[in-house]
């Protein structure tokens, strides 16, 4: 919100005024307020610790705001980047054109358990494989963005996007009559449309029968699989109500078996099909694959979409975008090292307490060493794990992540944030007007992962 | 509809229904031992335990029946699988599923119920309380309910419905089953004070103690009260009512109509003789043995419903 120590971005200045009006105690009970609210409708998640049956996300009171125009750049930048990894995601499945230009190194891609072998040669609906695309982004001070990471599989944290507003809107009526807000509660119809748009080939009804899959209650975005078929008016189905007969996918009923044309998998590829995939898996659907690749059915997002979204495969993703759109990168990424090459490694392993250290398949923000913020015994830890297996690791400067005002004992405080937009891929390709923000809440800290005490705030995109 | 949805709403108002009927029948306890008895005290919480049907699990757990421990094991024990609070963990853990299907003022009232019980829980709660964890009871179910008013009258609502009824059905009849002796006819009108005791357990557990004397002039008599509880259709926990509305929600389920009519021909004579019966030839033939069959019927019933569409 700050340009510099004084100065406070003229965007921000209607709710500058606001916070000075509020007291400590109205803050107190808005906060409360917004706690009991979300216990209540149960925007709630699991975490790994034991202790707590649910816990909520520390959500904050001060809007993320972005202009209008800053937006603009945002959402083309998002939108192409989406475009350019489906379009990757259609080549390695299909010609391997990238490959053949030397472009990406084919042992990258093809030794990666995310490559999914038996997706090789078939194409889905309109070549899109991954049809909501969550890019991760961060602001510098500079004002320049980066993306930090994509997630092409199932990204969450909509359901908070959303909710987030609502309860805004709820609580401060007044903010929004004095600030032109552009809307975002059209989402759950946007996606709708987009699943629908996405129908197979031997879907023969323009109004096809979409279900999400959910893995169950026990996941930690239950709430949101549930939310989200809520407003979209579809069922949420769980393995177990899905079986295969003949060249079609069926949802029990009580007046018996329903086509069902797409599925919104929420579950990861392994679960899919234990006769294609873990032959372990109890929450299967057994034969759905085969249903999947004869155009019975329509999986989204598809089966081996994960690689599109390695962190090794991240570094890509700028060359990517002038190999298949021909044209340059809006967003940029952030300067990454791979720890596969010998010379990146030996620049890493010099550096350590430089640098931030993500394993290539983590993700929520475990397994990570955070240079500068480690200790000599934690750094040195992670060299030797890191010396045992380059190729798991890469590295990326630490970023001077932008600062976002946030309600810390009723002072305003600058923590750190990021942005996770939400990206649709169908017939059209759309940006969410808005975002999920998450913000370190401990001072200091560059982890907004809601796993490991992160909050969420709303984002405002200003109308023009 | 899903099965498993149409399954778990026909389980959330079994659960809320079951987790009222607790409620009543601790507060009749909690009534009852306030009143001298020359029997002791103790006898009532036994017939609250066995109404409940959960004398086997108390027994096992307790050597002694006594209020604080009846109480505890019939509103918190998770050990009870019936117990207030399990009632309202696993209609809540119902409702997240099927959440989808319901109005969100359902799921809040759930929801809501379900975050008080956990701090209740908590609280150490006395037995004075016990009028007040009975009053928050009906409340929160009753809220539940008036939520259903605003739901889509499609089959979801019917299953809704058909959960609530046999379960009510069920609770109706047990209660009458232990209670059945009072009913039976006496040589003189009912006036003494066990029999006032007796008699008005079973009304006030039935939710019915000040409808009866608006539905009955005159006399108290034990073949008015048989009346009231077993066949009266304006009685919104009669044998009667419960089973009217198990058909009513039955047959106008839209989905499988040949499962529908097979289910309705197995109930179709208890629900006409139901209607067309005197009470006194009811009780001629044997009030045990006739409520022996209701519940018998209504468990064929239930699990003919399981069976059909949620399989």
């Amino acid at each position: 919100m700050y340009q510099s120590e004084s100065l406070i971005r003229n965007h921000y200045n209607n709710i500058n005024e606001w916070l000075e009006k509020m007291t400590a105690k109205v803050i107190n009970e808005k906060n409360a307020e917004a706690e009991t609210h979300f216990r209540n409708i149960g925007i709630t998640f699991s975490t790994n610790s034991e202790t707590a049956r649910e816990r909520i996300i520390p959500f904050d009171l001060i809007p993320r705001i972005f202009t209008f125009s800053e937006w603009s750049k945002l959402e083309k930048g998002v939108i192409q980047r989406a475009k350019a990894l489906n379009a990757f995601l259609a080549d390695i499945y299909n010609q391997g054109e990238i490959i053949k230009a030397n472009i990406i190194p084919k042992e990258l891609i093809f030794k990666k358990k995310s490559y999914e072998v038996s997706m090789f040669g078939f194409t889905p609906p309109r070549s899109i494989y991954s049809p909501i695309v969550g890019i991760d982004l961060v602001r510098t001070n500079h004002n320049e963005y980066f993306v930090l990471e994509d997630n092409c599989r199932t990204p969450s944290g909509v359901s908070y996007m959303l909710e987030n507003r609502e309860i805004m809107m709820r609580m401060f009526p007044d903010l929004f009559h004095t600030n032109r807000v552009t809307p975002i509660d059209d989402y759950p119809t946007r996606l709708l449309q987009t699943l629908m748009s996405l129908a197979p080939i031997k879907c023969n009804t323009s109004e096809p029968v979409c279900v999400l899959l959910s893995p169950g209650p026990l996941n930690s975005a239950y709430y949101e699989h549930s939310f989200l078929s809520d407003q979209m008016g579809i069922e949420m189905v769980e393995s177990t109500d899905l079986f295969v007969e003949g060249e079609f996918l069926y949802m029990k009923t009580v007046d018996g078996p329903k086509k069902v044309d797409v599925v919104y998998r929420r579950i990861d590829d392994d679960f899919l099909d234990p006769l294609c995939f873990n032959p372990n898996s109890v929450i299967g659907i057994p034969g759905i694959m085969d249903v999947y690749r004869t155009g019975g059915v329509n999986i989204c997002s598809a089966p081996g979409a994960g690689i599109a979204d390695d962190k090794a495969i991240y570094i890509f993703v700028p060359e990517m975008i002038k190999f298949y759109l021909g044209e340059q990168p809006i967003l940029e990424n952030v300067q990454t090292w791979s720890c596969d090459k010998d010379d990146d490694l030996n620049y890493v392993l010099d550096n350590l307490s430089d640098l931030v250290v993500k394993e290539v398949d983590g993700s929520g923000g475990y397994g990570m060493l955070i240079g500068p913020k480690s200790s000599k015994s934690s750094i040195e830890e992670f060299r030797r794990k890191l010396s045992a297996n380059p190729r798991g690791y890469i590295a990326q400067p630490l970023l001077d992540l932008s600062f976002s005002p946030t309600l810390i004992k009723n002072q305003v405080e600058g923590r750190r944030v990021d942005l996770r937009p939400f990206c649709l891929m169908g017939e059209n390709a759309q940006l969410s007007s808005g975002g999920l923000t998450r913000v370190a809440m401990n001072e200091g800290s560059f982890v907004v992962n809601s796993s490991q005490g992160g909050g969420v705030k709303d984002t405002w995109v200003l109308a023009e | 509809m899903l099965s498993r949805t149409a399954e778990y709403l026909y389980w959330i108002s079994r659960y809320m229904e079951r987790a009222e009927t607790n409620a009543r029948l601790l507060d009749v306890g909690y009534r009852m031992s306030l009143f001298p008895n020359p029997n002791g005290y103790n006898n009532e919480w036994e017939s609250v335990l066995a109404a409940a049907g959960a004398i086997q699990g108390y027994k096992n757990k307790y050597n002694i029946i006594e209020q604080k421990k009846v109480e505890d094991y019939l509103f918190f024990d998770e050990d009870n699988p019936s117990s207030v609070f399990n009632c309202i963990l696993n209609a809540r853990s119902n409702a997240l599923v099927v959440r989808t299907s319901f109005t969100p003022e359902s799921w809040l009232a759930i929801n809501k119920t379900y975050q008080e019980i956990l701090k209740l829980k908590n609280n150490n709660f006395n037995a004075s309380d016990l009028p007040n964890l009975t009053e928050w009871t009906i409340e929160q179910v009753n809220l539940f309910r008036g939520s259903l008013s605003s739901l889509l009258r499609n089959d979801g609502y019917n299953f809704l419905y058909l959960g609530l009824f046999v379960e009510r059905a069920d609770n109706s009849a047990r209660l009458l089953d232990v209670k059945y002796f009072v009913l039976l006819p006496k040589p003189q009108y009912i006036g003494g004070n066990i029999d006032n005791m007796q008699w008005s357990i079973l009304l006030r557990s039935l939710s019915s103690f000040n409808a009866f004397r608006w539905a009955y002039d005159g006399n108290v008599t034990s073949t008015k009260i048989a009346d009231f509880l077993v066949l009266n259709s304006n009685c919104p926990r009669s044998l009667s009512f419960c089973i009217q509305n198990i058909v009513k929600h039955l047959t106008n389920l839209t989905c499988s109509p040949e499962k529908v009519n097979k289910i309705y021909n197995t109930l179709k004579d208890l629900n006409t003789k139901i209607q067309e019966e005197k009470i006194e030839s009811i009780v001629d033939f044997g009030l045990h043995e006739f409520v022996t069959q209701f519940i018998n019927k209504i468990s064929s019933v239930d699990s003919d419903i399981q069976k059909e569409f949620f399989n």
